[in-house]
């Protein structure tokens, strides 16, 4: 709809837009602030004296920085193998469809919805009985088994609009099957790839529960639980410090997105609006 | 598909010995399944059924505590103690006000960025920064806004003469439920946001140009257009929605966690504290398989809802 808007609209936009985007907006500003004027009232709106103290600190906090490096090990590894597993997967349910194929699709995406802190007890006890307890491995494999059913089920989608005619080329050819998926039919949907890998990211690089069940251990821990056990002190908090972690945290989904936006829109808008 | 497929089978027995390739193929299709499966089946299916049955068994992290058939004790107890009644109006509480004011905001968001407003792309984009920002971040963020001494919205609200005392919002027994839906609130905007403005941009702009010309208004024309055609998006974006509410648990563990007094404690909190905190297994997996039997009878009766609504 092209309509002209009016100038309640344009109101409205603003009020929006203070809201979502005034947040985050603060919290850069917070964290350019010394301790005296974090807690001057009237507050300043631009620093007066910007300074850098906050993030020096966390530069030099070792403990932060393992986190950190932790959180990207974590999230990418969790992301190459969701990319994996659902680029198989959803090959198998596009191009090979057999007695229940499509009930299996239903039942992943189903328990794809239970709620995780509903099973994180099971799979504490499970863990602790296999010996994965404290390990990357263990939040990497939950984490990767919470995308690839809805990963799984975008790549299908992408590999349905292929045609096949592709593939019998490629049989007669003599490819093999696997050479055929990797080699003819894969380069045609980077973008549903880069798609599914985005996505996965964001959801692997946010989690919180797993790694507060799974993991006790420093060396291993990733960001968002290492920032509420280290900087969330009991009473009072470091404000100044808090919002240079957030922003730390909020930075490299910020260049993703500022890059790369189209994709992880993509992929986020895909399924629902077809289904 | 099942049509065009068919065919191309047909082509291919051509080059291929019909039945040796039939087999091969559903060979390759199972081993091609079968990481999915084994990933999803260890850390999902296979959870859901041991939670299911832990909840019927004393089962408690401390040292020489039996595991053993109890006889529905972790239901009793949590019966008895009420407790679950009021997490339950609580998850309810905060999932229908959530949602609500996501879908309202989104609509009315979605609706003024599809039209001709000045920089559309880049208030497009703009809108969008909230749903990168982790929950984690966005929890805190909250906080240092709501912090009652030093925070933004005491000093706004009492310099407008809209309060005359700083509210500790995320302490008080009134508003803590509220500030947690606002953080809420604010991280899901942008995916309704865009999942409503995908879905408006594929309504055919001739409907509008139909409807104006047998005299419709803007009110109308999103009303009796807009809306109709936009339901099978709403569906989705609802039932997802509604299931994102449904099992919120880092706002609430970092904002809240659960207080004051058991004021936030949802579901997900419940479940967590009787497993992690008080180590009662067994409990805790009985809150879950009370939730898991939630969340089966929603969906059912969603899908049904909206199947007999479109009949």
């Amino acid at each position: 709809m092209n309509s002209k808007p009016k100038a309640r609209s344009y109101t409205i936009l603003l009020i929006l837009l203070v809201f979502l985007v005034g947040p985050i907006l603060w919290m850069f500003v917070t964290s350019f602030k010394d301790n005296i004027a974090i807690y001057k009232i009237p507050p300043e709106w631009i620093p007066h004296k910007p300074t850098i103290s906050n993030y020096l600190n966390i530069f030099k906090d070792k403990l932060f920085m393992t986190y950190y490096f932790n959180n990207f090990i974590t999230a990418g590894l969790t992301t190459l193998f969701t990319i994996i597993i659902s680029i198989l997967a959803g090959y198998s349910f596009s191009r090979f469809k057999f007695k229940g194929s499509q009930i299996l699709i239903m039942a992943f995406l189903s328990v794809s919805i239970f709620p995780v802190v509903g099973i994180i007890t099971a799979l504490y006890s499970t863990f602790k009985n296999v010996g994965l307890l404290n390990t990357r491995t263990a939040v990497i494999l939950t984490l990767t088994a919470a995308n690839v059913p809805f990963c799984m089920w975008l790549m299908k989608g992408f590999f349905d609009d292929i045609p096949r005619a592709l593939e019998e080329a490629a049989y007669i050819d003599g490819c093999g099957r696997l050479s055929t998926l990797f080699k003819v039919i894969l380069p045609l949907c980077s973008p549903g790839i880069l798609a599914i890998g985005l996505y996965t990211f964001l959801i692997a690089w946010d989690d919180y529960l797993y790694c507060l069940t799974l993991i006790t251990d420093d060396k291993i821990r990733t960001l968002s639980n290492g920032i509420s056990m280290r900087y969330l002190g009991e009473l009072s908090y470091d404000w100044g410090n808090v919002m240079t972690v957030s922003v730390m945290a909020s930075i490299p989904l910020l260049i993703l997105f500022i890059f790369l936006q189209k994709y992880m829109i993509q992929g986020l808008t895909a399924g629902s609006v077809k289904g | 598909m099942k049509a065009a497929s068919g065919g191309n089978k047909k082509s291919t027995r051509r080059f291929y010995k019909k039945l040796g390739r039939e087999k091969h193929d559903r060979i390759f299709a199972i081993m091609l399944l079968l990481p999915a499966i084994i990933v999803v089946g260890f850390t999902t299916f296979f959870p859901i059924a041991k939670s299911v049955i832990m909840s019927f068994f004393n089962y408690k992290l401390k040292a020489n505590a039996d595991y053993y058939w109890n006889d529905f004790l972790n239901y009793k107890e949590l019966f008895q103690e009420g407790e679950i009644f009021t997490a339950i109006g609580t998850t309810f509480k905060f999932m229908i006000i959530t949602v609500a004011l996501i879908f309202v905001i989104g609509l009315i968001l979605s609706n003024i960025l599809n039209k001709d407003v000045k920089g559309r792309a880049v208030l497009r984009s703009v809108v969008l920064l909230p749903w990168i920002i982790p929950t984690i971040v966005t929890g805190l963020l909250w906080m240092w806004i709501f912090q009652p001494q030093y925070g933004v919205l005491n000093y706004l609200l009492m310099k407008l003469n809209i309060i005359s005392d700083p509210i500790n919002w995320v302490a008080s027994m009134k508003y803590a439920l509220y500030s947690v839906v606002t953080a809420s609130v604010w991280r899901q905007i942008p995916f309704i946001t865009i999942m409503l403005l995908a879905g408006m941009q594929g309504i055919p702009s001739d409907l509008y140009e139909a409807a104006t010309i047998d005299g419709a208004n803007s009110r109308q024309c999103f009303f009796k257009v807009t809306l109709p055609m936009l339901s099978n998006v709403i569906k989705s974006t609802l039932l997802i929605s509604i299931i994102t509410n449904f099992k919120q648990f880092p706002l609430f563990w970092i904002m809240t966690g659960g207080g004051p007094v058991n004021k936030t404690t949802t579901l997900a909190i419940m479940t967590y504290k009787n497993s992690f905190v008080n180590l009662n297994f067994g409990k805790g997996a009985a809150v879950s398989t009370i939730w898991l039997i939630i969340l089966i009878v929603f969906s059912a009766v969603y899908n049904k809802a909206f199947k007999t609504a479109r009949d």
